[in-house]
């Protein structure tokens, strides 16, 4: 699974921390998620997307090899 | 971190000292004074009632993380578990073989075996989750 977090999170000039404090959890799993080491629930997916203002596929993509 | 979090996790800590304390307390009068055993089978009992709030208090702590924070603490008890399961089972095993000395292996020696499994077990989920 490969994520844009970190464009998405350029394009409204936002650090881990402050996209951590919109959706609730801390730093070190924004990071976490980001980097691809933990793959996020459907609520946290969500939760992701609307404060992007953009949905779910947009943010995470299958891969060939999941 | 949110105040919330961060009050449950004061708690917790605040809990775990308490029972710790209690536990020592209780285990230092049974070695040295040698009460009745009346006053035994209490003071053995006793850290049970400060193992109550402590766990209700963790079990709040692990409710107010997030999802990665909670796979992490997962990870770390089935390390902790796991990795003492092994040790009971090979000691299990040993005492058939060899006479295990009991001021080496008694329960009170293997009790910081399992807080070692449980920090074990953290540094290898934190190291694969977080990467620290």
């Amino acid at each position: 699974m490969k994520n844009s977090i970190k464009v998405e999170r350029a394009k409204k000039n936002w650090t881990q921390e402050d996209l951590a404090g919109k959706i609730g959890i801390s730093r070190q799993s924004v990071n976490s998620i980001e980097t691809g080491r933990f793959i996020p629930s459907t609520v946290l997916a969500l939760k992701m997307a609307k404060v992007f203002n953009t949905d779910v596929e947009s943010i995470f993509q299958l891969e060939k090899t999941d | 971190m949110e105040p919330i979090k961060k009050q449950s996790d004061r708690k917790t800590l605040l809990f775990s000292i308490l029972w710790a304390l209690v536990y020592m307390g209780c285990l230092l009068v049974l070695k040295k004074l040698e009460p009745s055993k009346t006053i035994g089978f209490i003071l053995s009992f006793l850290p049970t009632l400060t193992f109550v709030p402590f766990m209700y208090h963790y079990i709040r702590s692990i409710n107010s993380m997030d999802e990665v924070e909670r796979r992490i603490q997962l990870e770390a008890t089935v390390w902790g578990f796991s990795l003492g399961l092994l040790l009971l089972m090979t000691l299990g095993l040993l005492d058939h073989v060899v006479v295990l000395k009991k001021e080496d292996w008694s329960f009170i020696n293997l009790i910081p075996m399992f807080f070692l499994f449980y920090l074990i077990g953290i540094i290898i989920s934190r190291r694969k989750y977080i990467g620290a």
